[in-house]
């Protein structure tokens, strides 16, 4: 009997459940509130005797330790003639072994305690970073230690480097992704910002052993150091480990100078750079930004994501890609720049014949937010995934190191996290209409082509109204040609 | 056959518990996985870690390219985009307009079908150039052409453009997403813990109630995608020729994009017969990854997934396997890319006793103290990298190894210095010493793999296509077991020039041409 009735209930719970039960429509369906808090990095914060900020967040789920710096350098510290040093001094740190140990001994050592290893150096900082299983913390530590206090820079490991990176060089007419990034780059901050000023085969073979070990005793001492350490610890044993592994490292305390600002302004107009043999024409369209020091920043993001940041619920993807079937990713970015203004850019990649229509389809959409106004259900959904994906950027351990350190580094204001909710709920539609009415400039775009100059200009047979030509105007398109890839000199005409 | 495995499975796990006393014991992480099957067919899997503030949700079809035949390639990435569509409920305002102009459009494309057979029996004979060009269409085809965009337009007037994705990113919904393999189509989201509900709604609606609208115009955004992932880049052609080139009866031959003339040509007739067979419950598994209750799942599951029909019949494997090759085929080509070589060689499918021993010795050859690093960039330096790999598909596998020629040096040489690593494999037992720091590294890297939500929901999911998501836990351990003597026999097994496929591919960079117009 009992087993019976058992069945009997398995089968009832087992049928299909009436259609007039489940909501019509996901607005239909109702959630339990949920409360969410940032967390505080000052929670987290320590300081080490010899001057090194760490931020520690304890997860024990999987035997593992993730430990990640951030060092106060950058390419910006690079002289112009030296073009390619600080990259090159931040990958050797990692491949040139250390003073006591050639790097085949420093690698295998790192390799069979399965430790990941790395070091880099970008424009705007050095970083470095060690995972390893959390019974081998200190072994995987001093290696770590070792590594960023006295790396060897082996003169053979540079050649190879430098061998490397010629052939990379050679490789920079090849793809129109780099070409059109590089083209962009120099439109928009001109010619001699560091950010744009490029590696050359001279530069590079000027390099020496001596520069990097130079550049890297000029920044790499603790007190420039920010730590992000995560993962199988308690927190003060594992400040005791830092303190042990770095501890007696002194600290010079020379300031790092600041950030150069690009002093460039942008020429509005048409651009095209021909690249033979391609279907596909690649494209971007922009003009200056703002800084995270303008209040404004975090409701342009919003503004933005309605106009092509927020990919499917954009205006701008919904357009290019949905109606027309002209782009696979088409979209636009309004960050807002650390240390100087950033650029707003937007872009698709589309064939050759729709090119022309889709740049107009997307000036179209960006002088429409000055104009249309935004939709409640728009903005809704832009606001909802700002503040709904909050808690996504603190949801392991690891985020949470790395999120307070970098903000500890470009020196975000300490309340940031806990006021972001309620800025963002405060926008309104005329708001966003009056940011997009005073930060927006269809009028000064940089538009940039590159890809089959001729089949774009030929554009569409079926739709010859859009055209090129017509979109540059009476200043017409100015062509730019493909430099050397090694010399990086553009041929005169 | 399944005796044999049985047997197999159990000297791997003897060997395995003596291993444990060799080094630590790490790889002994069992990931806690709650399985249960609704009556339709539909498996479900849950992982619960209550400190996420999310659910990594996700479900697999059991199809891929691989499941295609010729004049569909590309078929099941086309309908992974048609997924995003909508459902009778979601993606427009009148749902029977909808629907009667969805017909409408098939009818017409069904004679512009016949106008392009036309146009490319006559481009066949010679008697055009271009079929795309407007002067080439007859009168009945133009004004085809005319009524298909009425009718689109037409349609487009009733759209709620993306309404699925704005549903799911109002309620903060984020990283949605899908992929397109040659085994398996999967679809991903991660959803605030406290709406997990909508994403059972949502996928079971679109599961349910599918309407494959804008099929047309998301044609041409997969053609943009082909020209942007393989067309426009330096060797995207050339590595798909390869790929056809090294299959000589599987349909892995065909790459997972599909063949543009294909991508053109599929109708919506085509997704509905496929949609029928492949996402039925029974082909499906799910997955949820963070701060899920189990009871709360299967209760809900039972509730959204199932009103699912199981299918008539499960899909069949697939029939046209790989038939041995007695030959080596070499391909030369040229592009704007470095000198480099491509070896494969054909090996075993996803699972195969062999392919642990496979996987380790590509971990042997890789990285910076492995030996490709060592000997061809370091020693020999005839490259400036080298790489290994083995890749087991569902019914087949293949190892690659890749090498970039250093400058002077020539995509033969490298070839030689790879071959001369493979003699090696062969001829002398790999030391004690290096296969540990290898399993030291793989036992390692399988912690860091399973550490985010989305990541675990993602490998299980993918885990359970080939061979069911429990090897997940079973495999690290057979991965551990390898020795050197399994090495040695897969290197001899396996590394023979006959079936051996190699791509030589020379620098051949364009002059740069003359431009109109100044320098900025």
């Amino acid at each position: 009997m009992k087993g019976v009735g058992l069945a009997l209930v398995a089968a009832l719970a087992a049928l299909p459940a009436a259609p007039q039960q489940l909501a019509k429509h996901p607005r239909e369906l109702r959630f339990d509130e949920r409360q969410f808090t940032p967390p505080k990095a000052a929670d987290f914060q320590h300081k080490l005797a010899n001057g090194a900020v760490a931020f520690l967040v304890e997860d024990h789920e999987f035997p593992l330790v993730n430990v990640e710096v951030i060092i106060r350098t950058g390419g910006y510290l690079e002289p112009p003639e030296k073009a390619g040093l600080a990259g090159l001094t931040g990958s050797q740190i990692r491949s040139g072994g250390t003073r006591n140990k050639p790097p085949e001994v420093f690698d295998e050592e790192a390799a069979f305690l399965a430790a990941s290893l790395g070091s880099g150096i970008d424009d705007f900082n050095g970083s470095a970073n060690l995972n390893c299983l959390a019974k081998d913390i200190d072994a995987c530590l001093a290696l770590f230690a070792e590594m960023l206090r006295e790396p060897g820079f082996a003169e053979q490991r540079l050649r190879l480097a430098k061998s490397q990176i010629l052939q990379s060089l050679e490789q920079r007419n090849d793809r129109t992704a780099d070409i059109e990034q590089r083209e962009f780059a120099r439109l928009m901050r001109g010619d001699k910002h560091f950010t744009v000023v490029p590696t050359t085969k001279a530069t590079l073979e000027s390099i020496t052993r001596d520069d990097m070990a130079a550049f890297h005793k000029r920044y790499y001492y603790p007190a420039n150091f920010v730590f992000a350490v995560s993962g199988d610890f308690k927190t003060k044993e594992m400040l005791g480990k830092l303190e042990q592994a770095f501890g007696n490292w002194p600290s010079p305390r020379i300031a790092v100078p600041p950030v150069p600002k690009p002093q460039h302004t942008p020429k509005p107009g048409v651009y095209a750079v021909n690249k033979a043999g391609v279907n596909q024409g690649r494209v971007r369209m922009g003009h200056m930004g703002v800084t995270e020091a303008n209040p404004d920043h975090l409701g342009l993001a919003v503004m933005n994501g309605i106009l092509g940041g927020d990919a499917f619920t954009s205006r701008i993807t919904n357009r290019v890609r949905s109606d027309e079937g002209l782009a696979y990713s088409a979209g636009s970015s309004f960050p807002a720049g650390v240390y100087y203004e950033s650029v707003f850019v937007a872009g698709f990649q589309s064939k050759s014949e729709t090119v022309a229509q889709a740049i107009e389809i997307v000036r179209e959409e960006i002088g429409r937010m000055k104009t249309a106004p935004v939709k409640a259900e728009e903005l809704n959904t832009a606001k909802a995934k700002a503040i709904e994906s909050l808690p996504l950027r603190f949801a392991t351990a690891g985020q949470k190191a790395s999120l307070f350190a970098n903000d500890y580094y470009t020196r975000r204001p300490a309340d940031y996290w806990q006021k972001y909710t309620e800025r963002i709920r405060t926008l309104t539609p005329e708001s966003i209409q009056q940011l997009a009415a005073k930060y927006l400039h269809p009028d000064r775009l940089v538009v940039l082509v590159v890809g089959d100059v001729d089949g774009i200009l030929k554009g569409h047979p079926d739709r010859p109204q859009h055209s090129l030509a017509k979109i540059a105007g009476e200043a017409g398109i100015t062509r730019i040609p493909l430099p050397d890839p090694l010399t990086m000199v553009y041929p005169a005409e | 056959m399944a005796g044999r495995r049985l047997g197999h499975n159990r000297e791997m796990f003897l060997r395995t518990v003596a291993a444990l006393f060799l080094a630590c014991a790490a790889w002994a992480q069992q990931v806690p996985v709650e399985e249960f099957v609704l009556e339709n067919g539909m498996k479900f899997l849950v992982v619960q870690r209550k400190d996420s503030p999310n659910v990594a949700a996700g479900w697999v079809a059991k199809v891929g390219s691989v499941n295609e035949r010729p004049g569909v390639t590309g078929i099941s990435h086309l309908f992974e985009h048609m997924m995003f569509k909508g459902t009778h409920a979601i993606g427009t305002r009148n749902i029977e307009e909808d629907l009667k102009i969805n017909l409408e459009l098939d009818r017409v494309y069904a004679a512009i079908r016949e106008e392009e057979q036309d146009l490319a029996r006559r481009k066949r004979l010679g008697e055009i150039e271009n079929v795309k060009d407007p002067k080439v269409r007859t009168p009945r085809h133009q004004k085809l052409l005319e009524e298909f965009n009425r009718l689109n337009a037409r349609q487009k007037e009733l759209l709620v453009t993306n309404e699925f994705d704005r549903i799911y990113t109002s309620e903060g919904a984020a990283g949605m997403n899908a992929g397109t393999s040659q085994d398996f189509t999967i679809y991903y989201i991660s959803v605030p813990a406290n709406k997990l509900e909508l994403w059972y709604w949502m996928e079971a609606d679109r599961l349910v109630n599918p309407v494959f609208r804008e099929f047309y115009s998301e044609r041409d955004v997969v053609h943009e995608e082909r020209r942007l992932r393989i067309d426009s880049t330096p060797t995207g052609k050339q590595m798909e020729e390869f790929n056809a080139m090294f299959w000589k009866s599987s349909p892995y031959s065909w790459p997972v994009i599909g063949w543009p003339s294909d991508l053109e040509a599929i109708t919506r007739e085509d997704a509905n017969a496929y949609y029928n067979l492949n996402y039925a419950p029974n082909n499906l598994t799910a997955c949820l990854v963070g701060n899920v209750d189990v009871a709360e799942a299967k209760k809900l599951a039972e509730r959204y997934f199932g009103r699912l029909r199981r299918g008539p019949r499960d899909p069949e494997p697939v029939r046209t396997a790989e038939e041995e090759s007695y030959t080596e085929r070499r391909m030369v080509a040229y592009a704007e890319a470095p000198p480099q070589v491509v070896v494969r060689y054909h090996t075993v499918a996803d699972g195969n006793r062999d392919e642990y021993a496979l996987m380790v010795l590509a971990e042997l050859l890789n990285d910076r103290t492995g030996r490709l690093y060592r000997s061809l960039v370091l020693e020999q330096q005839v490259a400036n990298a080298a790489f290994a790999g083995s890749n087991g598909y569902k019914y087949e596998g293949y190892f690659e190894l890749r090498g970039i020629a250093k400058p002077g040096k020539t995509p033969e040489e490298v070839e030689k210095a790879l071959y001369g690593e493979l003699e090696k494999l062969k001829n002398e037992l790999v030391p004690d010493r290096e296969l540990q720091k290898v399993k030291n590294q793989l036992a390692a890297s399988n912690f860091r793999r399973l550490q985010a939500d989305f990541a675990l929901m993602v490998q299980l999911l993918i885990a359970d296509v080939s061979r069911g998501w429990q090897t997940i836990n079973t495999d690290p351990p057979l991965m551990q077991a390898v020795t050197p003597a399994d090495i040695q026999r897969v290197a001899q097994r396996y590394f023979k020039p006959e079936g051996r496929s190699v791509m030589l591919l020379h620098t051949k960079r364009a002059a740069a041409k003359p431009s109109a117009g100044g320098a900025q």
